[in-house]
Parts: structure tokens; sequence; C-alpha cells
């Protein structure tokens, strides 16, 4: 679809001419006795903020993001819980590679990956049992992918953003099981191989490892997420979860979830910005509904298309657009030719970059009509 | 030399902010900075015109025009764009057009009915000087 296909574009045309400009300006850099780092530092930025904007998403933002916020967790930890396993796996995802979520429970330990059989690579890796990272805030990028912050028990946040099949798994955990934070390790192939990042307590894992099983993941999520309760205090409890759990997976994530409920509520802050204990309800129920939502957004269908990008004042609005963005639209562009007959303007318009409702679009020849 | 005016985009801005604070943590100068905005501006123009290739059409009601130093501003109401299968509708966009002469110097195509106010404003200040 054309929409689908301006936001596929968009974001790659950005890709390049990140990797364009940062290539060009290596040697000024360089004969400015500029280190290497600071230019990595000014791309990271780049698209740290580009990502920030949501008009297009980005995946090497969220790559990198997730890994610095898993090493910064890392450091910060404390392994309060007996179960936790003391293994980090800081994978360095490619770009491509799909993100998954590893959320543990710290009461149990969710492995989503048995089914691919990385259920044992993702046992073994994933433990980091988190003493309160929950998950409490999901912000939905253009493309459909679900951008988690979750937020540490320690006060950290951290985006956690599936890549591509991930979306399902975007679900915010608004409450990390006390003592624990969910992490689910898609991880395929063996834990070596897997990029993710698994934080222990007070961490947040995040595996990069494309998983043919989302919704497996999905599930997990859903049954771990909780939407209970306020700031994500997770008390961290002692709790041994043995990895044979991993093996339980998806059978027993509807048992865990319960049991999860029957722990003490944790109380989950939510962010001014969004109102996570809703979306995490209506998340947990209808994982399969907010996806399809998000693709929609994106351009799905014919019919959702035309609601989800309608914003004029008169029809029904996305609020979220209306809220957080607060856009002027604006279109930057040349022109070959502007023409008037009386009260009659004609446009006819080329390479254009256009911010219409907060998203990006680019064309290359546009024309337009207008009556003054 | 190529267009600066994509800057003002949320790929030109958030360059522009990354460059910002890194001059101010004084890792780089900003004479730096400059270099990489005009590489920026050369990749963005190129790639816009190599790498994109659709079309948009879109329809609305003008509400303000404005021609000054050769840069046309229009502020739309009510718009729909619509490319193949898309429909984008917005009720207030502004179209900042820019003219391949802004750079080059005025070609015919560029000559338009409305007096670039910046020029006019310039004429009358060489009139004034000229008389003291």
């Amino acid at each position: 679809m054309a929409s689908s296909a301006n936001s596929n574009q968009v974001p790659n045309l950005y890709r390049s001419v990140i990797e364009d400009v940062i290539g060009e300006v290596r040697e000024l850099f360089l004969d400015e006795g500029v280190d290497e780092q600071v230019l990595m530092e000014l791309k990271t930025l780049w698209e740290n903020k580009l990502m920030q904007s949501k008009a297009v998403e980005g995946f090497h933002t969220d790559e990198q993001k997730a890994l610095q916020a898993q090493q910064q967790q890392a450091q910060q930890v404390q392994q309060t819980q007996t179960q936790t396993q003391p293994q980090q796996i800081l994978l360095p995802s490619a770009q491509q590679p799909t993100q998954q979520q590893v959320i543990v429970q710290d009461s149990k330990i969710l492995h989503h990956m048995s089914a691919t059989g990385m259920s044992a690579a993702a046992t073994a890796a994933t433990l980091a049992l988190p003493a309160g990272v929950a998950p409490f805030q999901q912000l939905i990028t253009p493309q459909g992918q679900i951008l988690q912050v979750v937020r540490a028990a320690n006060g950290a946040q951290y985006f956690i953003q599936p890549q591509q099949q991930m979306v399902l798994q975007q679900q915010v955990l608004p409450h990390m099981q006390p003592g624990g934070v969910q992490v689910l390790t898609p991880l395929q192939g063996g834990l070596s191989q897997q990029t993710g990042v698994i934080i222990q307590p007070q961490q947040i894992v995040l595996t990069g490892n494309k998983v043919p099983q989302n919704t497996q993941v999905m599930q997990a999520t859903a049954m771990t997420v909780q939407p209970e309760q306020g700031a994500a205090h997770v008390q961290a409890q002692p709790q041994p979860q043995p990895q044979a759990q991993a093996p339980q997976q998806q059978p027993q994530q509807q048992p865990q979830q319960q049991q999860a409920s029957q722990q003490p509520p944790m109380v989950l802050q939510v962010d001014g910005a969004g109102d996570t204990s809703s979306e995490e309800d209506e998340e947990e129920d209808e994982y399969d509904e907010d996806e399809d939502e998000d693709k929609e957004k994106d351009g799905g269908e014919d019919g959702q298309v035309e609601e989800e990008p309608l914003n004029s004042g008169d029809d029904v609005s996305d609020e979220e657009d209306q809220e957080l963005f607060d856009t002027e639209n604006v279109v930057v562009c040349q022109y070959d030719k502007i023409h008037r007959s009386k009260n009659k303007w004609k446009f006819h318009l080329k390479d254009g970059i256009m911010n219409l409702n907060g998203r990006d679009y680019v064309f290359s020849k546009a024309i337009g009509d207008a009556e003054w | 030399m190529a267009y600066q005016l994509y800057r003002n985009t949320t790929l030109g801005n958030s360059l522009q902010e990354s460059l910002d604070e890194l001059i101010q943590t004084q890792q780089i100068t900003p004479q730096l900075a400059l270099q990489v905005l005009l590489q920026f501006d050369k990749a963005i123009n190129t790639a816009l015109a190599n790498r994109v290739r659709n079309r948009v059409n879109f329809r609305g009601s003008l509400n303000t025009y404005r021609f000054c130093d050769n840069v046309w501003t229009f502020v739309l109401n009510d718009v729909e764009f619509r490319e193949v299968t898309d429909l984008v509708k917005v009720d207030k966009v502004k179209i900042v057009p820019n003219c391949f002469c802004s750079l080059v110097g005025h070609t015919t195509e560029c000559t338009l009915a409305v007096w670039p106010c910046l020029q006019m404003f310039l004429n009358s200040l060489t009139l004034i000087s000229s008389d003291l």
C-alpha cells in the first residue's frame, strides 16, 4: 500500500541519509582531531532524537539504546534473588534482527523461547531478575512497534523495543511481579549468538534475536502483565526459579499470571505522558487487537487507513496526536511552478518532506489545488 | 551548495540538536558542526532527488500566501493529501516551497508578480543612503 510504502520508505531513506552524512563527516572529524567516539555519539544522538520524535521509526536507535540501558543496568543491578542467574547476555544487536523482550518473572522464569527450542538456551541465559523492573508504558511507533518504557525499581527507565516481529511483545508489563522482572528470552540458537540484553534484577533484558515465536512471547508477556498498579516496586523475592520453568512457558504462562496476580501488588508508576494502566489492561487482554490497530495506523487496510490518519478538527481525532504532537503540519519542498488564476491556485511541487500529524512523509512530486 | 531548507525537518532538526549538544559539551567545534550541516544538506538533497519516487496530490483551501525573498509560504486549511492508497487529512498545513533560484540567482521561471519584500526593503535603503 502506498501509505505503508511511504512509511516504509521514510525510515530507510533517513537511515541512508544518516549513514551517508556520518560517512562523509568522518574525515572531517578526523581532520579536526576529533575522536571517532564523538562521531558515534553524534550518530546515536541523532537516531535517538529521530526515534523520540516518533515521526519515523529507527531500528538502530532502539538497539543501541537497549544495549546501553542494559549495560547500565548490569552495573547497577544487585542480585537479590537467589535464583538470579548472574548471566547477563549482552548481545550486540544486529541492525536487523528482531528484538525480543526478555521478561523474567522473579518468581518464575518465563521462557518463551522454549517453543522454538531456544528455551534451553534462553533459560540459561536469562535470569536477570530485577528487583523492580516494571514496564509501565508503551509507546507505539509508527510502524506498529511498541516501545516499552520499562521502569526498573531503581528508577531507571529503559526503552525496550522489539524489532519487527516483536511487535507483539510490546505489551507493557505493568507489573513486574514482586521481586522480579519478567524477562522473555527469545533467544534463538544459543545465547552467545543471540543479541539480547539481560538485565539482572532491576534490569531489563532484551534479546535481539529473531523469534518466530512472537505470539508465544506475547502470551507470556500478557500473562505476566498485571495491570495492577502503580509504581513498580518489585520486591525482590528470593525465590529460586528453577530453569525448569522454562519448559513450562506457554502452558504455564497463564497459571503464572494468575499466580503473579496473587502476589503482592506492585505499585506501578505511571508516567504522566502515558496512561499505562489502562493501556496495559487493554494490551493484556487484547494484544492482537492492539497489534492490529498499530498496523492499521501504519496504513494497513484502506478503510482503516482513512480513519487513522484523519485528524481534521471535525473528525474523530486521535487524541494522542493532538496531545502529544500538536504539530504544525509543515511541508518543506521545492517548487516547479506556482500558478494562480483569480483565486484558484495550482501548485507543482517536488522533492519534499512533509510532517503531517506528527509523521514524516516524503514525495518526489506533489500537485495541489487550493482556493483562496 | 545545496538547499538548506531541509534543515527544518525532523531529520534536520534532530541533527542540529545533536550537534548543539556536542558543541555544548565542547566535543566538537561550531565550525565542525557547520561542516556537518553542509554535508547533511548535500546528502538530503541527493537522497530526495534520487531515492524518492512517489507522487502526492493534495487539495484544500488556501488561507494565506506569502512570497518573500523568493520563498513562498502557504497556509492551507482542511487539506487532503492523497497518495496512491493513502489519505492524510490535516486541518492546517504550511507549505514552504523553495525556489531553485534562491541559490543560483534569478531565472525567468522565478519572475513573479510579487516583489520580494526584502528586495524592496533593500532598494529603499539604497535610495536613502544615496541621498545622504
